[in-house]
């Protein structure tokens, strides 16, 4: 792998740069607590020190609602809206974020390729960030804290500047591009590497793998916690739509008042709301909340097969996002049947 | 990308025929506007298609009719939901938009040389009709065949005239057909559940397979009856409902199962292998 | 195809809302229109094929008129939480209060023509087919309204809260970091979460989500747990939705009678 470095004081004109090659996005403090991906206008915006997002990065790639088709309800002819899609770039993506987008790559460019993902997928540039987990942080046990492939430069913080490593062609064409902001990694850099990565592996809450929790998950059909914290469950949504992974989209048809034109539009649903399991007929396939809640777990705790990770990613956000304070991570230890305690023991 | 890249995008389809089957149910035979596509279309028995009305919405719908017949398609439709009310006041000559076929549909190949025993309830008879009538059209490639159709009262058998009328033509051709109601007083034939009639059929256990179609409630009962008759568990089939709105394992809305066998009902069915179905808690 | 669009006690906002969608021309287009108040004194209540209705039953004119209105409506379509769920009116609903006293209290003892009741939805008298909510409803779900009624079939209502849209557009969640009393986890969709977007606690004016899915007590437990009493709680739920059958037995559950 190519690896540079960047320091601190040319980080703002890196971010200058990046906005020649699309619209630049990435993480800005939008209130006292949370941060959103935002158009940057003024990179002095960009916060380096946020954890999580509301909305996830999914929303550049799927948007919450989006046209598919115009029709022609005289001629039954379609049009596709997908329209032009300009070049962006996503700055400071995390790991877990990063693996997110990947998973949804293998489930919307499988082999039938969603064009409307792909056309928006195929515009954006992806920069990395790295960062320092939170007491919702899991992507330790997810295996998803540390990613190879998926983005085009990758930068890990220094004391003095950005280790950067290079994730692909248009990586290397952006810091070939741009060499006067770049120079050689030194044997401190790597240190100062070793060191962070030692201290944020340190400072997740638990150590170990999930991998079989899936098994046991399946195995905890009857545990009281289903209905104990169900009842909690506002039913909101909250969990799924600020999810890197959740993409679930419902499909509607909006007929214009002329009686012949209108569109066919999708846009973000959850398995948390009651219509999402209704077929024809009446019949609900999670008909109560408690099922509705449950078939989150289920689902994302079941593996994506093409990546050997779970769906969910360990990013904390259903946690950290929940009105009604429902914790995933705790609720899924006791699945585990392991008492927090125990758990801290065993780093 | 063309548009012909859009895996949404729909095929213009001709209502050719629309047939009063039930209260509820219309058969509607179709035909593909391009020649190209009526020529190159084809699908397995057991899949399904995405039926779009501009304005309405889109739905799935199983194929009832033979892959044989090229050009054409039958689909029968319950009226149901705010797609279905409006298919029902469609005439010959009006269009539907049709993509697909999507689904695995039933393993054909495989049920070669075989037996076959098509156990349906309710209205799973609609996609079961696709496989009786492709293995009609290619009756030397199977053995012997059965058909239980069974629902509550005679007005809901579903395709009741057209097996009636084959009854002659399929005793020639080894073919048994058994029809029977539950609830139904006025009925002179058959009665009982589809399972207490799996005796009469003339497949023979040892080599045969079995596919079935029905409320996903009646399912373990009829398992449980084909395997004390001595049917292979393996060779046991079930085609499965839920609303998909894609078709095509994006929108998440037939994700069913459990955390270690979570399936697509659309890519990883909507037809399942009887283990497939006990080691996959939530699929019925 | 011909319709209706009709009001009873209510503030008129829908009829308004109604009024003044920017494609009215081809609304009255591709309807007929039989009876409008808002826009004509003409016309009665004649045998339409949608009628729409906003306002609830606080008279007994309005009992009357509803039921009219329903024998001559082959589809009929609530509009706005007064028509679905009572409206603000019915706040006096199960708070204990004599209505007569309430009612000279306001109207001291001024001779008034008609008997006053405690507001009610309209579905208490009359079958509802399809509710059009808001308060008053959104220009473009009237819209969608009309559009599916213009070309034979019908809207799909929505079923999911105000927190889907608030997530989706982006905006911090108030309840969270400032344990502000936002009722959008049980309020119906449709708004784009406007007022949360104005940094303003959503007050649930759309209504409650329909089919038993709005958890007045989970929410209220989410309240409690950031140190909001009942009363405090119960007041803000019943604004909007005072006959919300579950509302006092899911609160009971949580703060206890």
């Amino acid at each position: 792998m190519r690896y540079l470095k960047i320091k601190s004081d040319k980080i703002h004109p890196f971010l200058e740069r990046l906005s020649t090659y699309g619209a630049l996005y990435g993480p800005v403090k939008i209130s006292e607590e949370f941060y959103d991906y935002r158009k940057i206008d003024d990179v002095k915006d960009v916060a380096f020190e946020y954890t999580r997002t509301v909305t996830p990065a999914k929303k550049y790639v799927i948007p919450t609602r989006q046209d598919m088709f115009e029709f022609d309800m005289d001629t039954n002819e379609y049009r596709e809206t997908i329209g032009e899609v300009e070049p962006f770039v996503l700055f400071g993506l995390h790991a877990c974020s990063i693996v997110g987008l990947r998973i949804l790559d293998g489930v919307y460019l499988d082999e039938y390729p969603d064009k409307y993902y792909k056309v928006r997928r195929d515009a954006g540039i992806i920069i990395g960030l790295s960062c320092l987990p939170d007491e919702y942080c899991f992507c330790n046990l997810r295996r998803t804290d540390f990613v190879d492939i998926g983005f085009d430069l990758f930068l890990h913080e220094l004391p003095d500047g950005y280790l950067v490593r290079v994730g692909s062609e248009q990586g290397h064409k952006i810091v070939d591009e741009n060499q006067d902001l770049f120079e050689d990694v030194n044997n401190q850099d790597i240190q100062n590497f070793k060191k962070f990565e030692r201290k944020r592996h340190e400072m997740f809450q638990y150590q170990g793998s999930f991998d079989n929790l899936r098994y046991m998950l399946e195995l905890t059909e009857d545990h009281p916690l289903w209905d104990r914290e169900s009842d909690k469950c506002l039913g909101c949504g909250n969990c799924t739509m600020t999810c890197p992974t959740c993409r679930c989209y419902d499909v509607q048809d909006i007929p214009d008042i002329d009686g012949v034109h209108g569109k066919r539009i999708r846009y973000w649903d959850s398995c948390q709301f009651r219509s999402h399991g209704l077929v024809a007929g009446g019949h609900n396939f999670r008909e109560t909340k408690k099922d509705r809640f449950i078939n989150r777990y289920v689902c994302k705790n079941a593996y994506f097969y093409p990546l050997g990770t779970a769906y969910c990613v360990g990013c904390g956000n259903c946690t950290h996002f929940c009105p009604a304070n429902i914790d995933f991570l705790k609720n899924l230890m006791e699945i585990r049947g392991i008492s927090e305690g125990v758990y801290e023991h065993s780093r | 990308m063309s548009i012909a890249d859009n895996i949404y995008d729909l095929h213009k389809c001709r209502v050719l025929r629309v047939y009063d089957m039930t209260d509820e149910e219309k058969l509607f035979l179709l035909r593909f506007e391009n020649s190209e596509t009526a020529e190159s279309w084809t699908f397995s028995p057991g899949q399904f298609v995405q039926v779009a009305l501009p304005g309405i919405g889109e739905i799935p719908i199983s194929i009832c009719s033979s892959p044989m017949r090229r050009g054409f398609f039958e689909m029968c439709i319950k009226k149901v939901g705010k797609v279905t009310d409006i298919v029902h006041t469609l005439h010959p000559g009006d269009f539907m938009g049709i993509r697909g076929p999507y689904g695995n549909g039933f393993p054909m190949a495989e049920f070669e040389d075989s037996d076959i025993l098509l156990i349906a309830a309710g209205i799973g008879m609609v996609p079961l009709r696709s496989v009786f009538l492709y293995a009609t059209d290619n009756r030397w490639k199977f053995g012997n065949i059965t058909v239980i159709n069974s629902a509550r009262y005679g007005k809901n058998l579903l395709f009741r005239k057209e097996l009636e009328a084959m009854r002659d033509i399929a005793e020639a051709e080894n073919i048994n057909i058994i029809q029977t109601v539950t609830r139904d007083p006025e009925w002179k034939g058959r009665t009982g559940r589809a399972q207490e009639h799996i005796a009469d059929a003339n497949t023979d256990p040892k080599n045969s397979y079995v596919v079935v179609c029905g409320p996903p409630q009646a399912y373990r009962s009829i398992f449980d009856t084909l395997i004390q008759q001595g049917y292979d568990p393996r060779n046991i089939y079930v085609t499965l409902e839920r609303r998909m709105k894609c078709g095509v394992g994006k929108c998440g809305h037939c994700i069913a199962g459990s955390s270690t066998h979570l399936k697509y009902i659309c890519l990883d069915g909507p037809v399942f292998g009887y283990y497939d179905i006990i080691s996959t808690p939530g699929l019925i | 195809m011909k319709i209706g669009i009709h009001g009873l006690t209510s503030c008129y906002g829908c009829q308004l809302s109604m009024a003044i969608v920017r494609r009215l021309l081809d609304v009255v287009d591709k309807f007929e229109v039989e009876y409008f108040y808002m826009l004509s004194s003409k016309g009665d209540i004649a045998d339409v094929d949608v009628a729409f209705v906003e306002g609830s039953v606080s008279t007994d004119m309005d009992e009357e008129e509803v039921k009219k209105i329903r024998e001559h409506a082959k589809v009929l379509v609530a509009v706005g939480s007064c028509a679905i769920h009572g409206g603000v009116q019915s706040i006096l609903h199960n708070e204990g209060i004599d209505y007569d006293q309430a009612f000279a209290t306001v109207y001291g003892d001024r001779p008034i023509h008609y008997r006053g009741r405690v507001a009610e939805p309209i579905d208490k008298y009359v079958q509802v087919d399809y509710r059009l909510p808001g308060c008053p409803p959104e220009e473009e779900e009237i819209m969608y309204y009309l559009s599916t009624f213009a070309i034979g079939s019908w809207p799909e209502e929505k079923d999911y809260p105000v927190c889907a849209e608030c997530r989706r557009a982006g905006n911090p969640c108030i309840l969270i970091e400032r344990n502000e009393p936002c009722l959008g986890p049980v309020t119906v969709a449709g708004c784009d979460a406007r007022c949360i977007k104005y940094d303003i606690p959503c007050i649930g004016c759309r209504g409650a989500v329909p089919h038993d899915t709005a958890w007045f007590d989970s929410l209220a437990k989410t309240f409690k747990d950031r140190g909001m009493d009942k009363e405090y709680v119960r007041k803000r739920m019943a604004i909007f939705s005072a006959h919300h059958g579950k509302l006092d037995e899911m609160l009971d559950a949580i703060y206890g009678d």
